[in-house]
């Protein structure tokens, strides 16, 4: 694959380079090819050096406190030379509450001061590679951890009035499930099937209740392999089967701040 | 020195009692180093100090100096407290200052905008967005009066950090005193004028090293003759240790650039002892507590001898090595900002203990934000605390005797030393900024120390250990938007109320001074005094002397 190219930019008239400098190093020892255009730079000579180099991505850096009048510069400049593709990314010290004018502006992302130098260059990739990551679809289902599929059922049917779609048994996971539609979406009861499952740990610690939510999406693979690449802490790190047919992982609800969440890839034949 | 043979025998029951205990708890680290990384050992003893005590360290007030450049320091009068303040327009500032003063402050120091410290007024093209965002705004006298309206210049040591404009910024400030009745040589401060760190570290250089060089001993020139008791220079590592330089890269570069300034106004047919004694310095106080009390007595001890044995300069005040000291605004986190004010405490006691002359102490939002008035408040508390209450003060240079101080002040002195052999070299500093030397190691160092810290091998309490959840803003200090067109329009006001004929007479002298290298001061102070601006002054100076691109 060829290359990352990265224009490192310093707008105005700040003399700050260290963090750009910095930053330029660690992009190159990820393999990016890095042109940095030192200080002073206008707006305009940073889209006309964004378009000479060919870059696929420009960073900006500002510490002094004129971020909000030259970063849009850039990305005008950028629209003007007919290369508004070339999105452009910004730190240095900014105010968290300058950030969401700077998005709105066209500014793809503000790493704020602490940010570290890997962090960066993870996202860079993806943007890059497209891989950035798509909205979940909607919420596929909500699981609910029950003593007995049996005997829960009468309060969904008859007190709530909802309709029993389906029951089933995912045997991987060793529980049945029975599944009521609401909406576009979907409550699942879940019964353990035996002393191994999670459903059956889960009932133990916490009794019944809301177990976890399951988020469509129609990345699987790639979110994955991106979480992978971020650290970010999976149950499962591979695609599971789960019922229907549908491609499954869990999160670790470490990640998530202590909600469980299901990624759920429809299956093939649905 | 050696030990006692009794001396020998309970050493050497320790390191075995070190082995037998390192065995149930191993120490944290295989090795330990300073930021310099000079090596540190697990104990210090009489054998680190020099058989030559005396010599070495000498007297406070004595040469070398390492003690101190009085003989009492603090006992008669505390550090000068200068908190380093500006934003937004001159009356604002001024609003500031006045404020400090009152508040107990002793000295005052001109933060300016980058436009003004670049030389572009606040219409230029080129200043767009960064006018009174750093610093306070200042295009002509006119807002120079509005600064220092109601502060006596007679009365307030003024430091002011301007580089390429020095000259222009100085001769406003002999303009607003005359207009005061205050003569010049009356006027008390400092300029920083220090191009030679610009180029390599901080960015606000204008036209290229020679001439930038000329400008600056036609200061020193001019100073010796009108303003006796300024400060003409202020020789700054600070800016090189904030680029990510380690102390020992930071005493290195800073002196060496100092020899750089000495030999041009030598060579400008300048005598050493009519100039030196007008030199000052300006260090960072950084993290690591005893390197950073160390680094300013080797520094101290390094300039004397440097001036007193290489240039051979009589007069003691030459040898003496005057220092401004300010905390290290990049080790300041983002993150619990509060944190901030436990590490500029320790960085503004290791530069006390080091014997500073004055001292700025950051606020606790700057790595956020300009100060609010209530963390300027607290940062100028620091340093009172320091002062009244710790008792760190009372005596001259505690620290001094300390087996593990002195060796790391020694050893500072080496190493930097050996940087001063490598710059030399090359045929001095400002062949060494022109191939990028200093810019390389100090960027080497700074990605090592980022590393360090990503992997955790640093520690940065609350920034990659001990995180919370939070919010990161409080309540930060906004420049108003609205005031780069107020300032636009002022000045446009002055350019038309003021004569033109004369500006443009007073500009054309300071061409033909530039061109015949005559001194510019006189053209300079003239033309301010004409309202002439700060950007139409250094336009001048730009189109005899070009503008300097970095590689």
């Amino acid at each position: 694959m060829k290359p990352i190219r990265v224009l490192i930019a310093k707008p105005g008239l700040d003399g700050h380079d260290r963090g750009a400098l910095i930053i330029a190093q660690a992009l190159r020892d990820h393999g990016m090819e890095v042109i940095y255009t030192g200080l002073r730079q206008s707006a305009v000579q940073i889209a006309r050096a964004a378009v000479q180099e060919d870059v696929d991505v420009v960073g900006l850096s500002s510490l002094s406190g004129a971020h909000k009048s030259l970063f849009p510069k850039v990305v005008e400049a950028l629209k003007k030379e007919g290369a508004d593709d070339i999105p452009v990314i910004g730190g240095g010290v900014i105010p968290a509450e300058d950030i969401p004018y700077l998005e709105g502006k066209g500014v793809h992302k503000i790493f704020t001061s602490g940010s570290p130098t890997d962090a960066i260059a993870v996202y860079i990739k993806q943007l890059i590679h497209q891989e950035t990551i798509s909205t979940p679809k909607k919420i596929a289902h909500i699981g609910i951890a029950v003593e007995s599929i049996d005997a829960a059922l009468p309060f969904y049917q008859h007190t709530l009035g909802m309709e029993l779609e389906a029951v089933e048994d995912v045997e991987s996971e060793h529980v049945r499930a029975a599944f009521l539609r609401i909406g576009e979406t979907k409550l699942e009861l879940l019964e353990p099937l035996n002393e191994t499952s999670a459903i059956a740990s889960f009932l133990e610690k916490r009794g019944s209740g809301i177990h976890h939510i399951a988020l469509e999406v129609d990345d699987l693979h790639k979110r994955l392999q991106q979480y992978k690449e971020q650290g970010i802490r999976m149950i499962h790190d591979e695609p599971k089967t789960g019922a229907h047919q549908a491609d499954i992982a869990f999160m670790h609800p470490k990640a998530s701040g202590g909600v469980l969440y299901e990624l759920w890839q429809p299956g093939k034949g649905e | 020195m050696t030990l006692s043979s009794n001396g020998q025998h309970f050493k050497q029951e320790w390191e075995k009692n070190v082995e037998k205990t390192m065995q149930r708890f191993p120490e944290r680290r295989r090795s330990f180093h300073t930021s310099s990384d000079i090596p540190v050992d697990r104990l210090y003893t009489p054998e680190s100090l020099s058989e030559d005590y005396i010599n070495q360290i000498g007297f406070p007030g004595q040469y070398p100096y390492t003690r101190g450049i009085q003989p009492t320091m603090f006992r008669s009068r505390y550090w000068t407290m200068r908190q380093y303040a500006g934003f937004g327009s001159a009356e604002e500032t001024n609003e500031r200052f006045r404020y400090l003063l009152k508040q107990g402050q002793t000295g005052l120091s001109v933060a300016f905008d980058l436009p003004t410290q670049i030389g572009y007024d606040s219409d230029d093209p080129m200043a767009e967005g960064e006018v009174g965002k750093v610093g306070v705004a200042i295009d002509s006298l006119k807002d120079m009066e509005q600064l220092f309206h109601e502060i006596p210049l007679d009365q307030v040591s003024t430091s002011m950090t301007i580089n390429a404009p020095a000259g222009i910024l100085l001769a406003m400030y002999i303009a607003v005193g005359e207009k005061q009745g205050v003569p010049r040589e009356k006027l008390t401060g400092t300029i920083q004028n220090d191009i030679l760190k610009e180029y390599i570290a901080r960015g606000t250089y204008i036209y290229p090293p020679k001439p930038s060089m000329r400008l600056i001993t036609d200061i020193f020139a001019y100073c010796q003759e009108h303003l006796p008791k300024f400060n003409t220079i202020s020789i700054s590592g600070y800016h090189i240790r904030e680029a990510g330089s380690t102390a020992v890269q930071e005493v290195a570069f800073t002196i060496a650039n100092g020899m750089a300034y000495v030999d041009a106004a030598i060579e400008a047919g300048l005598k050493v002892d009519q100039f030196a004694p007008r030199l000052a310095f300006f260090f960072n106080a950084h993290n690591q507590f005893f390197e950073e009390a160390a680094k300013f007595r080797a520094a101290r001890r390094m300039w004397a001898k440097i001036m007193k044995e290489h240039y051979k300069a009589e007069d003691p005040k030459s040898w003496k090595m005057r220092f401004h000291t300010q905390t290290g605004g990049s080790t300041l986190t983002a993150q619990q900002p509060d944190n901030n004010i436990v590490r500029v405490t320790m960085q503004a006691l290791a530069a006390v203990l080091g014997g500073t002359q004055s001292l700025h102490t950051n606020s606790r939002d700057e790595a956020l934000a300009l100060p609010t008035e209530d963390s300027a408040r607290i940062a100028l508390r620091t340093q009172q605390i320091i002062a009244n209450e710790s008792g760190v003060a009372d005596t001259v240079d505690p620290l001094a005797g300390s087996y593990y101080v002195e060796s790391l002040t020694d050893q500072i002195e080496k190493e930097a030393g050996a940087y001063l052999e490598r710059i030399s070299e090359f045929g001095g500093a400002v062949q060494a900024v022109e191939e990028g030397y200093m810019q390389r190691e100090i960027h080497q160092a700074a990605y090592e120390a980022q590393k360090r810290m990503e992997s955790k091998e640093d520690i940065v309490v609350g920034m990659n250990e001990y995180q919370v959840d939070e919010e990161i803003h409080a309540d930060l200090l906004k420049v108003d938007e609205a005031l780069e067109k107020g300032q636009i329009e002022k000045t446009k006001q002055v350019r038309e109320q003021r004569n033109q004929e004369i500006v443009d007479r007073c500009l054309q002298e300071l061409r033909n001074a530039a061109a015949k290298q005559d001194n510019v001061m006189p053209p300079i102070v003239r033309a301010v005094q004409a309202y002439a601006t700060v950007g139409e002054i250094a336009n001048v100076l730009r189109e005899e002397f070009g503008e300097y691109t970095a590689m």
